[in-house]
């Protein structure tokens, strides 16, 4: 991690992108796949049918994006210090459901959400002081 | 919630997992050989196939079930890809990142739960 790039190359900013990418395209998809939603056919148990809606395809955009931010993020930081910090998304994905989607979220589930606030920071806090000394 | 629903869920969640193992794999040979080489084309190959699988089958389910019940279950693979990193990768793995993973995971079944 010594000789890692700084600015839009920095890896931790890179993170950051591919968590709002994965973040913006699960709402994509959740609104994309209800709006053609057809339970009756077999075939939807594959997904294949969301693939008529365009914001599906938006989402799907952001996931290559997400993507290749999350392979370079690879490059350079240990798998089980990214991946942890990656779930961030899942704190984000229920509040943006909450908030722009109408779902509801009942006590125990912002309890859930609020463990994996603290794991997220129980991961980060001695990645933040490493980055401090370098 | 069936348990053909249930079963869709865990292979998503399996391909999902191992394809960041081999997705990191694919990165790790970058550093000795660049990415021409048929060892980070294939793992990459296979990680991306891995993925597309995970994520129709993602979709399916959320024709069928709120995001904000489905998604957690694609969070208890934090757990899972922490283990796996430490068996498989060899990373070294201290108290804080293992009681950070089990509470993150611990959270998401929790919500999923709810």
């Amino acid at each position: 991690m010594q000789n890692r790039p700084r600015g839009f190359g920095n890896p931790w900013l890179q993170l950051a992108l591919s968590v709002v990418c994965v973040f913006v395209s699960e709402l994509l998809l959740k609104r994309g796949a209800t709006d053609v939603a057809d339970p009756q056919s077999a075939l939807s148990w594959t997904g294949i049918n969301g693939l008529a809606s365009p914001l599906v395809w938006w989402a799907i955009l952001l996931i290559v994006a997400s993507f290749i931010s999350w392979l370079y993020v690879l490059r350079y930081i240990p798998l089980s210090v990214a991946f942890p910090l990656s779930r961030v998304v899942d704190i984000l994905v229920p509040v943006g459901c909450w908030l722009l989607l109408g779902e509801w979220i009942s006590p125990l589930r912002w309890c859930g959400i609020a463990l994996v606030v603290i794991g997220v920071a129980l991961v980060a806090r001695p990645v933040a002081q490493m980055e401090e000394r370098l | 919630m069936n348990l053909f629903a249930f079963l869709l869920i865990v292979v998503s969640l399996l391909s999902f997992v191992v394809a960041q193992l081999l997705l990191k794999k694919a990165m790790e040979s970058t550093a000795a050989y660049g990415m021409r080489n048929p060892r980070f084309i294939s793992l990459v190959a296979a990680g991306v196939a891995l993925m597309t699988v995970s994520f129709f089958l993602t979709l399916g389910l959320l024709q069928r079930f709120d995001l904000s019940y489905l998604y957690p279950f694609q969070g208890l693979s934090v757990i899972f890809i922490t283990g796996m990193a430490a068996a498989v990768l060899k990373e070294r793995l201290n108290l804080r990142l293992i009681a950070g993973a089990a509470l993150i995971t611990i959270g998401i079944v929790l919500v999923s739960m709810s």
